[in-house]
């Protein structure tokens, strides 16, 4: 089993137990696996292959999707699905043939409901998940700000 | 006699003009005199106004914009990103203002 970043923590055994819940969907190279808006009703682990998580924007009047970020082996996406509301706001596809495991939110919550532990171990994770696409985010803004200003400084 | 009164006549006419001619010439100066401090600091309003940052930077030609192929375009918007992420990555790893600030090398933004 490939390291996965949400169930760091969990044991071997409960591990499979949570990727159980989940449904292997194989991408063919370019396919969409979400998009952006739509409903979000499970998160995605990359098993094999890498994801591109793209968002659109008007380059010579022309909407282009436009790279934001990549996710490999072992990286979650689509983390919208356990928070509200529950709305993709990226679009993920595959530059390459790539395999995820699809966890559904419902599965998932009725099976934290009765392992509180593991429940515990994987909101942890998700919120590492999370915090960590903040802070990249904040410090790729910031970084765009500063060279505004020394444009408009110059 | 006449020759003498007619003299006097046109003197007064010419210190008439003359003085007319002056009291318009020192009105003009005294007006440009006060209207020019005013002139001064708009100027000074203007060049001292913040940087506005979220105002579009002059567009440039159309030509020059359309020189380079869309395709390419997109190439070196996606560079910058990775390298941008990168850039943030290494400042995540290490919080400091330098790292934060660190030259990027992308052609987008070069």
């Amino acid at each position: 089993m490939v390291d996965i970043d949400l169930l760091k923590g969990l044991t071997p055994e409960d591990a499979e137990r949570v990727l159980a819940l989940g449904k292997r969907v194989v991408l063919t190279t370019g396919a969409e696996l979400f998009h952006l808006g739509d409903t979000a009703d499970s998160v995605y682990v990359v098993a094999r292959g890498r994801l591109r998580l793209t968002l659109p924007m008007q380059v010579r009047s022309h909407e282009e999707d436009i790279l934001v970020e990549e996710r490999s082996s072992g990286q979650t996406v689509g983390w919208s699905a356990l928070i509200p509301p529950y709305r993709f706001t990226l679009t993920a596809s595959a530059p390459l043939e790539t395999e995820v495991i699809a966890l559904p939110r419902e599965a998932l919550t009725n099976y934290f409901a009765a392992h509180h532990d593991t429940g515990y171990t994987l909101t942890l994770n998700l919120s590492s998940v999370i915090g960590h696409r903040l802070q990249l985010f904040q410090a790729m803004w910031l970084r765009e700000i500063q060279r505004m200003v020394e444009l408009r400084c110059a | 006699m006449e020759m003498l009164l007619m003299g006097a006549c046109l003197s007064m006419f010419g210190l008439a003009v003359c003085c007319l001619a002056f009291g318009a010439a020192t009105r003009d100066s005294e007006t440009t005199a006060t209207a020019a401090p005013a002139v001064e600091a708009e100027m000074i309003k203007a060049v001292a106004s913040p940087a506005r940052f979220f105002v579009q930077p002059p567009a440039l030609p159309m030509a020059a914009r359309s020189r380079v192929p869309i395709e390419a375009l997109l190439l070196q918007i996606e560079n910058h990103v990775r390298l941008e992420h990168a850039a943030a990555e290494c400042f995540l790893e290490s919080p400091n203002p330098s790292l934060l600030h660190s030259r990027t090398i992308s052609t987008l933004v070069n």
